[in-house]
């Protein structure tokens, strides 16, 4: 099934791209299904002009900057300050913490910033499709990742010292 | 970027957004840049070393584990007939444009996709059925003819 085969080559992408970006399964699940929903009703008039999967991740992210946007004004109101990640020094990092910790440090950055790691440092996309998927110059995209990176190496070394 | 223009600065620009792995680079500049870095190992040793250790960090978090069934959730709202049959183009024509919007890659490529030529022709010549769904009579007509129980197991197959 045609369906089948485009689900199991694109979704797995889609899906870890918005769970980077929101850091919620069950939210990431919704933008998945909402970015395939919006699939189907394309597909009847899709011309080859972009690559299916440059355009899922592009309606991804905007669902995704949509529903941060939507939550911002809540999560100020009600969380706490996200200031201390940080496990007491005797604590042995398992790999699960240790990459609850890694996510942790990449969700404080600024949304650019993560949107930017998550599609070139995690998902291997090239700098021209990054940049298209969020509709920046490839010029901003290197500035974004450079300076998501010295700050996730300041958190880092940060992490280290204490 | 050519070799001759390449500098200091847009190696260390490359690996501050990039990281340390020339692979990752940008395409047009992965060369020339790889060449210069290699004429002045010295001067991009701590940056590189910088980048190599975030590198590892990122290496180490791994794939963040899907949850259980979210395909066949999304299938669910998919919808049964044909996406499109666009006039002038066959269904395997068609699929051929999502799936490999730039072409077949892979060293087998060219032949698969003669292959897939003369099946689609067939295809369209072929009296045809009376199946409306997308998972076609048709459709598994030709994937039996190219050797495969459906387009999932041809998609394992050429995509190892």
């Amino acid at each position: 099934m045609a369906q089948t085969a485009l689900v199991n080559r694109h979704m797995p992408v889609v899906w870890r791209v918005a769970y980077r970006l929101l850091g919620d399964r069950q939210e990431a699940e919704d933008v998945t299904q909402e970015t395939f929903l919006r699939a189907w009703k394309m597909l009847p008039d899709w011309e080859a002009r972009a690559k299916f999967s440059t355009w899922a991740c592009t309606v991804a992210v905007n669902l995704c900057r949509d529903r941060k946007k939507k939550k911002a004004p809540l999560l100020m109101e009600t969380l706490p300050d996200q200031s201390d990640h940080g496990l007491r020094p005797d604590q042995a990092l398992s790999q699960k913490e240790a990459s609850a910790r890694i996510m942790a440090l990449i969700e404080d950055l600024p949304e650019r910033q993560k949107e930017a790691l998550t599609l070139c440092a995690f998902e291997g996309m090239g700098n021209i499709e990054a940049a298209d998927v969020m509709d920046v110059s490839v010029e901003a995209l290197e500035s974004l990742l450079a300076r998501a990176r010295r700050k996730l190496r300041a958190s880092l070394a940060e992490e280290q010292d204490s | 970027m050519t070799r001759q223009s390449m500098t200091d600065e847009r190696v260390l620009a490359l690996i501050s957004a990039y990281g340390a792995e020339p692979a990752v680079w940008p395409e047009e500049e992965r060369e020339p840049a790889e060449a210069y870095l290699k004429a002045h190992p010295a001067r991009f040793e701590a940056a590189l070393t910088e980048a190599r250790a975030l590198d590892t960090v990122f290496a180490r978090e791994g794939l963040p584990e899907m949850p259980p069934g979210l395909a066949d959730r999304v299938l669910a709202e998919a919808p049964t007939a044909p996406l499109a049959h666009r006039a002038g183009r066959g269904l395997g024509a068609y699929l051929m444009t999502i799936l490999f919007p730039n072409g077949l890659r892979w060293p087998a490529g060219v032949t698969l996709a003669a292959l897939m030529a003369g099946l689609m022709a067939g295809f369209v010549t072929a009296p045809a059925t009376a199946g409306s769904g997308f998972d076609s009579d048709e459709q598994a007509v030709v994937y039996a003819a190219l050797g495969y129980g459906d387009l999932e197991a041809y998609m394992q197959e050429v995509d190892g």
